[in-house]
């Protein structure tokens, strides 16, 4: 009887494994394969370099060059507000605050990293993008500032759980040595900390970056949406939010419907080499 | 003069600190101040209504909506990450199909929402006709929130004891036994609360059910294959088209206080285990 179970469980397990990944490799051969089409009308090098995208006209011209670059461009702003702001307050947590304070603060940076995007996509509309209208003379305040901005505060929590993990790891290690040295806890900061943890900023870096780079709604509700060469104060549109936008207005087997999933395809391989970079970084500290 | 030379540092990092915590307090207190006024129960029990939909009534449909596409989704990938984890942790002995398993899941979580949202809608809404259903956007929303609970069930099955398994097969007992009998028991909150966890991702993401399960105006969901609303699209919608910011806030507090419920849920599941 229980042999007969076993049987079934370890099938059942293995079936189910077994699907499941078949499945996922689906998924993307399926993107690969819907995107493929395209390159028999349009040259890659047209679609990734051109500079204009206009499925419908006449005759149509797909070419994402102005995403790819505003996608970059919105994710690198975002990283360069958000890296000293996560390193500084990694810093603060693990060495300045003390145990008790830290236990407060630590989940609140959870809290940061389980909004919505949709909510982050608000407060930005709402706040940042106001914020601007109002106190610049922006024609508009929809810009890759303000995706930027938006981006940085939802790369926080990344950014700072990778540092603060490996600080964290150092201060456990030197600390007494350090303290019976005499050295001021500054000192030991600038002079040891820092320095060892330059692989895991880097980490930490390259792991908020990917998450900018495929980040949707929030972007989308801030920056403007024209497919035009991104300006820090004029409006753009990313990889993503070009999908989320045409894809509801686009036929299925269509010359827009492919160009939309090669965009996506790409984004994917942008994502993929990124994250790649991330695991061998990660890998290469924990050695 | 040698205080001085670490000031920058010391301001550096307090002033950081202090962002970090002014962001917190404000983004939360905004959300809630604004959305907790005027809130009542009618905004909760009531359907969209007004011209265009959205400018008057309440958010009924969409909570109902939220909660079913997060069942669907934790139900399809709790059950594939489960089996997987517990393959790759007990049954697989060769090592290159374990990394290949890898490789795969970490390929997939590299894949951005709205991509699977595009692959959702041509595959799953187009090519096998389910329509734009609750079953198509709870699956996308699945194989979104998949690596997330895999990689987490993975550990926790690899941080229990071996050398209780070990004894549990050596006594002849079979492995589906220890299973049930000794593995589960011992991680069940880990499991749980992870699922809950990927349930709050799932919850919050627009993006994959854009196309393939979310409209703008539907009635309470009857079956699998009845489209429905969500609360971060309705938002989405609300403030996208302009209609009405009072209701945004609202319902974003309304989206809130769910993944709050959702997320305490899965933290309390583990204190109350380990207090017995």
């Amino acid at each position: 009887m229980y042999k007969r179970l076993d049987k079934i469980f370890n099938i059942f397990i293995k079936g189910l494994t077994f699907s499941s990944i078949i499945m996922l490799s689906f998924i993307i051969i399926f993107i690969m394969k819907e995107s493929i089409s395209i390159f028999e009308k349009v040259s890659v090098f047209e679609f990734l370099l051109g500079k204009e995208w206009d499925p419908l006209g006449q005759p149509p011209s797909v070419s994402i060059f102005p995403m790819i670059l505003a996608t970059i461009y919105v994710s690198l702003l975002a990283v360069a507000i958000a890296l000293p702001i996560g390193v500084g307050s990694a810093v603060f947590l693990t060495s300045i605050l003390n145990k008790r304070m830290r236990k407060i603060l630590k989940p609140s940076i959870d809290l940061l990293a389980g909004l919505p995007s949709v909510i982050y996509g608000l407060i930005g509309l709402l706040v940042f993008v106001k914020f601007f209208e109002v106190h610049f003379d922006f024609s508009s305040g929809e810009s890759v500032l303000a995706g930027g901005i938006i981006l940085s505060i939802m790369i926080l929590p990344f950014i700072i759980s990778t540092c603060d993990e490996s600080m964290i790891k150092i201060c456990k290690q030197y600390k007494s040595t350090s303290e019976g040295l005499g050295v001021s806890k500054y000192h030991m900061i600038r002079y040891l900390i820092l320095p060892a943890c330059k692989k895991s900023i880097l980490a930490g870096v390259i792991l908020a970056f990917g998450r900018a780079m495929g980040e949707t709604m929030a972007v989308m509700m801030v920056i403007g949406n024209s497919p035009v060469f991104p300006k820090l104060f004029g409006k753009a549109q990313t990889i993503s939010s070009l999908i989320a936008l045409e894809m509801g207005g686009a036929g299925v087997d269509s010359l827009h419907y492919h160009a939309l999933f090669a965009a996506g395809f790409v984004l994917m391989m942008i994502l993929f080499l990124v994250n790649m970079l991330f695991h061998y970084m990660k890998k290469s500290i924990d050695m | 003069m040698k205080k001085s030379k670490y000031i920058g540092i010391k301001l550096w990092s307090v002033l950081s600190g202090i962002i970090l915590i002014v962001l917190v307090l404000y983004i939360n207190s905004y959300i809630f101040s604004k959305g907790a006024c005027g809130l009542n129960i009618n905004f909760l029990l009531d359907s969209p209504k007004g011209f265009p939909l959205g400018t008057e009534g309440g958010i009924f449909p969409a909570i109902v909506g939220s909660v079913c596409f997060t069942l669907v989704a934790c139900f399809f990938a709790s059950i594939i990450a489960i089996a997987t984890a517990v393959y790759i942790n007990f049954y697989c002995t060769n090592k290159k199909i374990c990394g290949l398993i890898h490789i795969v899941i970490q390929s997939t979580s590299g894949i951005p929402s709205i991509v699977l949202g595009l692959f959702g809608y041509t595959f799953l809404v187009v090519y096998l006709n389910l329509g734009i259903s609750l079953l198509s956007g709870g699956i996308v929303l699945g194989i979104m929130i998949f690596p997330f609970i895999e990689v987490r069930v993975e550990k926790a099955l690899g941080e229990i004891n071996n050398e209780l398994i070990y004894a549990s097969y050596a006594l002849g007992v079979s492995k589906s036994y220890t299973f049930f009998k000794i593995i589960l028991p011992m991680c069940f909150d880990e499991i749980i609360s992870s699922i809950a966890l990927a349930g709050g991702f799932a919850m919050g993401a627009t993006a994959p059910i854009m196309f393939t399960g979310g409209i703008i105006h539907a009635p309470v969901p009857k079956s699998l294959f009845s489209p429905a609303m969500a609360l971060p699209y309705h938002l989405y919608i609300l403030i996208g088209e302009g209609i009405s910011i009072e209701n945004a806030y609202k319902t974003a507090f309304v989206l809130l206080l769910l993944l709050l419920a959702l997320n305490s849920f899965g933290i309390l599941v583990g204190l109350l285990r380990k207090e017995e």
